[in-house]
């Protein structure tokens, strides 16, 4: 690894600390996918073979799982964008009061998992056949991933240079300015959301096994938990890892290295005036939260009852919402410090193949939580020391820190970047050692950055299910699993109340967050 | 006294509390080329940017040709419609269209039929001496080469005012003599009513009839 200085600040602990922090990296994040590659290129026997490969090509089961997961992607990619990027831009460019406490309220689905969505989707009075369909779970989906598609493009519109803009209005119509100009280059950061979006919907196993749709993740579930077909499983990952890898490489050619830039341009170039426009754009907002937000949330709480049901549902689950508070805060912790060291070590590369780099860490991030989870049991799943990380809790915290440290690490390289690389330098110069220029001078630094992977990691970790499902220890449950389990044979009014302590968990670190950056001096 | 084509009027731009642009005033006479000189920060390029109206002036006035085109908060007449070239300090050249495409883009919005577009585009990409580079991008383009282009974008629609805002700080010394000793001749050519911004005087010198001097928001000679 070369730094980007020419100064040469290299030494021993250094080395060492990022050298380690990447072999944990790679062997608790990287190796359960890598497992499961390998493993797809192999038989029954342990030869190689491309037998997986070729039931994929010509089975028509496969087929089918194939254009149902891609129908899923496409339409939950195509619904989220169609509703976030219109607002993303508003966001950016629209001048309207409150704008805070509008991208608070829309960004609310992002942070409700899923499948808490899915099981308020189930209880709205609409009929069975829409319910439990495709439709069903595409719309679902859409409505979690909007913000996504939102944040991206809000991002994205701030990111364009305000001179490009100001250089086309001195020349062309605000309208024209926006189509010609603004448009295009917003355009890139929106087609790579959408393919993030498409990716993270292949891989959802909460909302299609709710909505009993039959994918790629569920069938990975079924033929594992169900058939205890360890092969048959591994075959059906098959898809999803290459649509991964397909999908974040594509992403990757598209924003290239703005994936680890967060610059805003100082001002705005154009502004979007609404004018008459104003009130039809208030009551559009107000619709988007009203159905995306107001309703499953509204849902849910009519359906948990009153306060004494909700709370009895929550003693009976007591153990449940401890763990899943106290899994995903370790989880959340032990991700945001591995993804420090990965992120600084990667922010800080000036290899040529850096890129593949960025490219690894979002494929990883897209491996659905049923691979994961069972290239955790084929890793740990053995009769020594790893069996008795298998039989404890902290193999949920390994498959927390499989799924998410890879995201975090992009995050956090995204803000190490925004520190210049001559701070470290007079640390340099100023005799610092290496551990005490990270501690000292980068950290500090990197505060809000490392607080803000820390709510996602949280958020991410509590809402877990595909590989939590598949890993958890009998007797170890957490919040989303139990929900998940007790569908089949326990009243709504119980699953409601659960679901209800969810959000409001998710909700807890949410709040807390946003409180600590308005007093740190506004948004950043 | 000839008659002014620009005119600034006693014109102030705030920011919070800080002028940066205070009571300037400045008369520039048709074919005009002016050069405005001053340290970082006085207010150069927000006198610029109110010019182009990029910026609205708090106070004063801003005469473009006859026509009041601000005044005391209000701009009175787009910047698309004030006639105006501008070359940025950083060269603001679209990303994602080629050199042409950049040229191309003033002419369409300007509503010119393809076929005229074409041929002024050739016509000024030659004056330029940027013909060969017409299909790449600009990041495909060097220095000079982007420059070359940023200022055929300002020429294209012959504005009737042409406004620089240090466009040679990022060349180095040679390109930056040679580029100006170009942009002379062109000026000379052309005669547009031109303002200069630099910070250096001896750039500025060889280029403008008449430097005038900035420092803290107000022109204070010339």
């Amino acid at each position: 690894m070369v730094m980007k200085s020419g100064m040469s600040y290299f030494s021993v602990s250094h080395f060492s600390v990022l050298s380690l922090a990447v072999s944990l990296f790679i062997l608790l994040c990287a190796l359960p996918a890598i497992y499961m590659l390998g493993l797809s290129f192999t038989s029954a026997d342990g030869h190689l073979s491309f037998e997986n490969y070729r039931r994929l090509l010509v089975e028509a089961r496969q087929r089918e799982l194939l254009r149902t997961s891609a129908l899923l992607g496409a339409g939950a990619a195509m619904l989220a964008t169609l509703v976030g990027a219109p607002l993303g831009l508003l966001l950016a460019r629209a001048r309207f009061r409150g704008k805070r406490w509008w991208r608070l309220a829309l960004v609310i689905p992002l942070v409700v998992p899923p499948y808490v969505l899915a099981l308020a989707w189930t209880w709205l009075d609409i009929t069975s056949e829409l319910t439990y369909s495709l439709t069903g779970a595409i719309i679902v989906l859409g409505v979690s991933f909007y913000p996504l598609a939102m944040l991206a493009t809000e991002a994205a519109a701030r990111r364009v240079d305000a001179g490009l803009e100001e250089a086309a209005l001195l020349v062309a119509a605000p309208r024209r300015v926006f189509a010609k100009i603004t448009l295009p280059l917003v355009a890139p950061a929106v087609a790579a959301a959408a393919l993030v979006i498409f990716t993270l919907a292949i891989s959802e196993f909460g909302v299609p096994g709710l909505l009993r749709i039959n994918v790629f993740t569920t069938e990975v579930f079924t033929a594992f938990a169900a058939l205890y077909d360890f092969g048959a499983a591994t075959a059906l990952s098959v898809p999803l890892l290459l649509a991964t890898i397909i999908t974040a490489l594509a992403a990757r050619l598209i924003i290239g290295e703005r994936m680890l830039t967060t610059r805003r341009s100082s001002r705005i170039g154009l502004s979007l005036t609404l004018g008459k426009w104003q009130t039809p754009m208030v009551a559009l907002l107000l619709t988007i939260i009203a159905l995306c937000v107001l309703l499953p949330i509204g849902v849910i709480a009519r359906e948990a009852g009153g306060l004494r049901l909700i709370a009895s549902s929550l003693s009976n689950s007591r153990a449940a919402v401890i763990n899943s508070f106290a899994l995903a805060g370790a989880g959340a912790t032990l991700v945001v410090m591995l993804a420090a060291l990965v992120g600084y070590a990667r922010a800080r590369m000036r290899a040529r193949w850096s890129g593949l780099v960025d490219l690894a860490l979002i494929t990883l991030f897209a491996v659905p939580g049923t691979v994961v989870g069972i290239g955790l049991i084929g890793l740990w799943n053995h009769a020594d020391w790893r069996g008795e990380i298998y039989a404890s809790p902290l193999i949920i915290v390994i498959a927390y820190l499989a799924r998410f440290a890879p995201v975090a690490a992009l995050l956090l390289a995204a803000s190490v970047r925004q520190i210049p690389v001559s701070f470290e330098e007079a640390a340099v110069v100023a005799g610092a050692s290496w551990p005490r220029r990270f501690g000292r001078i980068v950290l500090p630094q990197m505060f809000t950055g490392l607080s803000a992977a820390w709510v996602v990691a949280f958020i991410f970790a509590i809402g877990e299910i595909g590989a939590t499902a598949l890993v958890a220890p009998p007797g170890e449950s957490t919040l989303p699993v139990r929900v998940y389990t007790l569908i089949a044979n326990t009243p709504a009014s119980n699953l409601a109340a659960l679901s209800l302590a969810q959000v409001i968990i998710v909700f807890l670190p949410l709040a807390l967050f946003a409180l600590f950056v308005r007093q740190s001096g506004g948004e950043k | 006294m000839t008659e002014a084509f620009l005119h600034l009027v006693a014109l102030t731009k705030r920011y919070g509390n800080r002028a940066a642009v205070d009571r300037a005033s400045l008369f520039v006479a048709e074919g005009e080329v002016v050069a405005l000189i001053g340290p970082s920060g006085c207010g150069k390029t927000t006198t610029l940017r109110l010019i182009a109206g990029l910026e609205k002036p708090d106070e004063g006035e801003i005469w473009i040709g006859g026509e009041c085109v601000a005044t005391n908060g209000r701009n009175l007449i787009p910047s698309h419609k004030r006639g105006i070239g501008f070359v940025f300090q950083d060269l603001a050249l679209w990303p994602h269209l080629t050199a042409e495409g950049n040229l191309d883009f003033v002419l369409a919005s300007a509503g010119m039929k393809r076929r005229e577009r074409r041929e002024r585009i050739v016509e000024t990409l030659r004056m330029m001496r940027a013909e060969g580079f017409a299909g790449r991008y600009p990041s495909q383009l060097s220095g000079g080469e982007q420059q070359r282009v940023a200022i055929a974008r300002a020429l294209i629609a012959r504005p009737r005012l042409l406004l620089l805002d240090e466009p040679m700080s990022n060349l180095d010394a040679p390109l930056r003599g040679q580029l100006l000793e170009e942009l002379k001749s062109l000026q000379d050519r052309l005669k547009i009513t031109t303002v200069y911004i630099t910070h250096d005087r001896a750039e500025a010198e060889p280029l403008a009839a008449r430097v005038v001097q900035m420092e803290a928001g107000r022109i204070v000679c010339g």
